[in-house]
């Protein structure tokens, strides 16, 4: 972790000049030429629809829906859990919203309340993986099912259609030539890089990521912190619901959204976040989140259906996890030779 | 009587008997034998599923493609019987079985041998096998009157009055429980679970162990298409969507342990029991079958509970019988 250690007293990382070199090859960087490759194939597949400014901006607004998640997931995977309950936190939280809505509550309270019952939603993950210790993955399964258990007690089927305007807009207006989301996708992004980056409760992360013992032992409270970053998982899926339902014309149905947690998850390990923990940058998944956008709306251009590109996200995670670890393996390999001679 | 109270499963045992005191007294109309044996009978897919999912999950891993698996290998079985009638239906059950066999391969050789992260790996195959299951079918659907007959016997066919899909679930608890308690094999799986390094050190293959348990998972999920179909005389692309967290579950409930080592095929045994007499009991309450996942997803949470609790209790006994706590 070549990481910066701000403010310390001893700055003990050593600190390489920048090069170019290095630079070019990071994986962050490996995601932009992938992001490039597949605009120029777009520009050059369909130059009629490419070159005009309407098409990307809804190739935008169609990969962003779930953009909010992206960051919360990348907290929970750097601390080596996984969750895959936000998919329901998020169909919950929409729900809580819409019904407020319904009921005739002014819009703020209502937005304000489905966040917060995303971050109850979080709170009830977080006490369950960090003081009682249960496995992340064994909870937000269950969890997953008790969460959209409750919307489907409570709408059956039926559907909500009152949500506020501004859903719509951040699903499908700009400002200028920018979509909203885009906006506010950079933002959220912003605010979570100087928290991971640029603060203590960011680095505690990389340490119980990398080793939750020696966190316990240098005073980290790891419990409160697993906690903390699963409650922030929960806002971030009640913002989620905000993207979402805009996205979806300003209508919440139960069964809806299946299958987002999976998707959130494959954007974050192509953005290069470790499953194992402890290894990841922001940008990385905030490139990523666009390869998707961009590579599935190609897809669909290209006139392949959405089961059909389901393959495609499989095979892309797929690689996106090989890659890392075939390199590892092939520099092991060639370390090896040059000690055995 | 101590023999039996020192019976690991103990705890589940009483548990299923409570439910299903509960559920006699609440839904008598459960207890007569033809509504067990099609409770049994819609639960029966499930058996396979969860048996191959504990293997892996013994190893530490986990299976999500299972569910997808399925529908593959149920997609290719249904329509190339479609068009091949007169097809003996045994070279579908076999065909299945190799369906499997490649696709749980792909997954062991991904996990054992690229040493990805099982649940990142199985995650994309998920994705892909379902991808495939649709371009094969084609969006298509299949329907009762499109599905041979002696195909549907080997779901269907009573055989002394039980269905033919409970007497095969039968066999494979049979055999995984010999496997698992009694094959070389199968105890190397356990030491890999265990403790990686020490397993290592008695020469186990890492590799070829996990490769194995991914290899007998997708085999029994791909079994298990063939079966679905033959049991419902249904296929299209979608079935079994979301069967590899019932599959999970049902684990859970038997007592395995996630984190891997731990698990027995008679405590999936008894997990598939209690998970099958909660689902029909629910059906069955009034009103109450829109409770079914969030009832569910609470049973899961709770019987983790008591797990974890009750291996941190035995424990801390171990080490105060020891003298290492005071």
């Amino acid at each position: 972790m070549a990481g910066e250690n701000k403010g310390t007293v001893r700055d003990l990382t050593v600190k390489d000049s920048f090069q170019l070199s290095k630079f070019l090859v990071k994986w962050e960087m490996m995601l932009v030429y992938i992001l490039i490759l597949i605009n120029v194939i777009l520009a050059v597949a369909r130059p009629g629809l490419y070159f005009n400014i309407a098409t990307i901006q809804s190739i935008i607004q169609s990969g962003l829906d779930l953009s909010p998640m992206v960051m919360g997931m990348v907290f929970i995977l750097l601390l080596g859990d996984i969750d895959v309950s936000i998919a329901s936190e998020m169909v919950l939280s929409g729900m809580v919203t819409g019904i407020l809505c319904d009921k005739g509550m002014p819009v703020i309270v209502a937005v304000l309340a489905g966040i917060l019952t995303g971050a109850v939603c979080g709170a009830f993950n977080g006490v369950l993986v960090g003081y009682v210790k249960m496995p992340a993955v064994i909870v937000t399964i269950s969890t997953s099912m008790l969460f959209r258990g409750i919307v489907e007690i409570v709408l059956d089927v039926n559907s909500l259609k009152n949500f506020p305007a501004f859903y719509n807009a951040i699903g499908w207006k700009n400002i200028g030539i920018l979509p909203i989301c885009l906006i506010l996708y950079a933002v959220i992004t912003v605010i979570f890089y100087f928290i991971l980056h640029r603060s203590t409760f960011g680095r505690q992360l990389y340490i119980v990521g990398n080793n939750p013992t020696t966190a316990t032992y240098s005073g980290i409270r790891v419990e409160r912190l697993k906690l903390i970053v699963f409650i922030i998982m929960g806002v971030m899926a009640g913002i989620g619901s905000i993207f979402f339902v805009g996205r979806m014309g300003g209508g919440l149905s139960s069964s809806m959204g299946t299958g987002y947690e999976m998707d959130v998850i494959a954007i974050c390990v192509l953005g290069g976040v470790s499953t194992n923990g402890g290894k990841g940058k922001v940008y990385g998944p905030f490139i990523a989140t666009f390869i998707m956008a961009f590579l599935l709306y190609t897809l669909g251009l290209v006139g392949v259906d959405a089961n059909t590109r389901k393959i495609v996200t499989g095979i892309v995670l797929l690689i996106a996890v090989l890659i890392p670890n075939l390199n590892k393996q092939f520099l092991a390999d060639i370390r090896g030779k040059f000690a055995s001679k | 009587m101590k023999k039996i109270m020192g019976y690991r499963n103990i705890g589940l045992v009483f548990g299923l008997i409570g439910l299903m005191v509960l559920a006699a007294i609440i839904t008598p109309s459960l207890f007569s034998f033809a509504a067990l044996v099609s409770m049994l009978r819609n639960n029966a897919v499930y058996v396979f599923l969860a048996i191959g999912m504990m293997i892996v999950l013994v190893t530490g891993g986990i299976d999500l493609s299972v569910g997808s698996t399925l529908a593959l290998s149920g997609v290719v079985c249904t329509s190339l019987m479609s068009t091949h009638m007169d097809v003996p239906a045994i070279v579908w059950v076999l065909l299945s079985l190799v369906i499997g066999i490649i696709c749980g391969a792909f997954n062991g050789f991904v996990v054992g041998y690229l040493k990805v992260v099982p649940m990142i790996a199985t995650l994309g195959t998920m994705y892909i096998y379902r991808g495939f299951a649709f371009l094969l079918s084609g969006g298509q659907w299949w329907f009762p009157h499109q599905i041979s007959q002696p195909y549907q016997d080997w779901a269907a066919k009573s055989i002394v009055s039980v269905p033919a899909i409970l007497w095969i679930a039968a066999i494979v608890f049979i055999a995984a429980a010999w496997f698992m308690g009694y094959r070389t094999s199968g105890r190397r799986i356990y030491a890999i679970g265990t403790n990686v390094e020490s397993a290592q050190v008695a020469g186990i293959k890492e590799a070829r162990v996990r490769f194995l348990a991914f290899v007998i998972c997708g085999a029994l999920a791909g079994l298990s298409g063939m079966l679905y179909t033959a049991n419902y005389a249904l296929c299209t692309y979608s079935i079994g969507d979301g069967y590899e967290l019932q599959a999970i579950a049902i684990c859970i409930l038997g007592g395995v342990s996630i984190t891997g080592g731990r698990g027995t095929v008679d405590g999936v045994l008894i997990g598939w029991l209690m998970m099958s007499f909660i689902t029909q009991f629910i059906s069955l309450l009034p009103g109450l079958s829109v409770w079914q996942h969030a009832l569910q997803g609470v049973i899961i949470i709770v019987a983790v509970f008591i797990n974890i609790a009750m291996t941190r209790s035995s424990e801390k006994r171990f080490l105060k019988e020891r003298g290492a706590l005071l």
